[in-house]
């Protein structure tokens, strides 16, 4: 009865929650690839790139960027960019891009959500090992009620911004480069 | 009175209903051209909120042979490692360290060497000295 008679409230009480919490929905390669990515260098050389740090999302988990769907949009951003010729799988490319994801701040609960991005990127040269460069980029992404209505979306999309940010930084500090 | 009462409690009750299942995960990793057997001294950058997660922090890498010193200024010359930390906290009952999140730097840079993360929802939840010793375990598990 009473509950009935409080619905109005108790369901509004509902609705907020569940709009404001966050709930599982992994970050989409395609949205972390940079778009229209500009570089000044296009190097004659092919590319491995190796990935780490990242995470899978598990059903009761936050939104995550795996290795694999971190990987795919750096080599998408690669070869959309030219910055290398080619991307290669296993160990025989000229160089070797090694980016891991240092950290992954999220909130749990609000309106607009901002996602802080550490990640470590470093390029070797494959022939002598030489590790041409070495690099710490931070970023960020935010996704507001304007973007997305449901928390779970909106939290995606704020890690999706972050990562696609992070990428298009750390290939523009490759591209300052003289390889 | 009642009424914000039962709301509080139902709004209680969503959220553990949508938060509560147990969420294990941990992960670190080396770059490649890093060596962290080298790295014989290294400084514990203290977060300016935390009274003891980075005593742990230290005590932990001196069981494995380093030479530590901590504070909250920038860190000293001569240190082979700058170490940062994230820790954050979440209440259930009491409070509980949720994430702990240790990099291993380059002083000089600031590039991260080495990571480690371990996050614990409530149900799993691990003491501080737990969570700091799977890190760094993890970490040096990790190097080569």
């Amino acid at each position: 009865m009473i509950l009935t008679a409080r619905r109005p409230h108790l369901l509004a009480v509902v609705a907020l929650t569940l709009l404001l919490g966050g709930c599982a929905s992994p970050a989409d390669r395609a949205a972390m690839t940079p778009q229209n990515l500009t570089v000044s260098k296009h190097y004659p050389y092919s590319l491995r790139v190796q990935t780490g740090g990242g995470a899978e999302t598990g059903a009761m988990d936050s939104s995550n960027v795996s290795d694999a769907d971190l990987k795919a949009a750096i080599e998408d951003a690669v070869v959309h960019s030219k910055l290398f010729t080619t991307i290669v799988q296993g160990s025989n490319g000229d160089y070797e891009l090694s980016v891991r994801l240092t950290s992954l701040s999220k909130p749990v609960f609000g309106g607009t959500f901002t996602v802080d991005m550490e990640t470590a990127w470093s390029l070797t040269k494959t022939s002598d090992r030489s590790v041409a460069l070495r690099k710490s980029v931070k970023t960020s992404g935010t996704a507001t009620m304007g973007d997305a209505f449901a928390a779970v979306t909106r939290l995606r999309m704020a890690v999706e911004a972050a990562t696609r940010n992070n990428i298009e930084q750390g290939l523009k500090a490759v591209a300052e480069l003289n390889l | 009175m009642k009424r914000l009462l039962k709301l509080a409690a139902l709004l209680g009750l969503v959220t553990v209903l949508t938060t509560g299942c147990a969420v294990n995960r941990a992960t670190a990793n080396v770059d490649p051209s890093a060596n962290l057997s080298s790295l014989k001294t290294m400084y514990v950058k203290r977060v300016a909120e935390d009274d003891n997660t980075y005593n742990l922090i230290a005590d932990k890498l001196r069981s494995k042979g380093v030479t530590v010193s901590t504070g909250t200024e920038a860190a000293p010359s001569g240190v082979d490692a700058v170490v940062t930390y994230i820790d954050k906290w979440m209440w259930d009952m009491t409070m509980y360290m949720l994430e702990l999140t240790i990099n291993i730097r380059d002083p000089k840079t600031d590039f991260p060497l080495a990571t480690g993360n371990s996050f614990h929802t409530s149900l799993t939840r691990l003491s501080p000295t737990e969570m700091v010793n799977e890190v760094v375990d993890n970490i040096y598990k990790g190097a080569k």
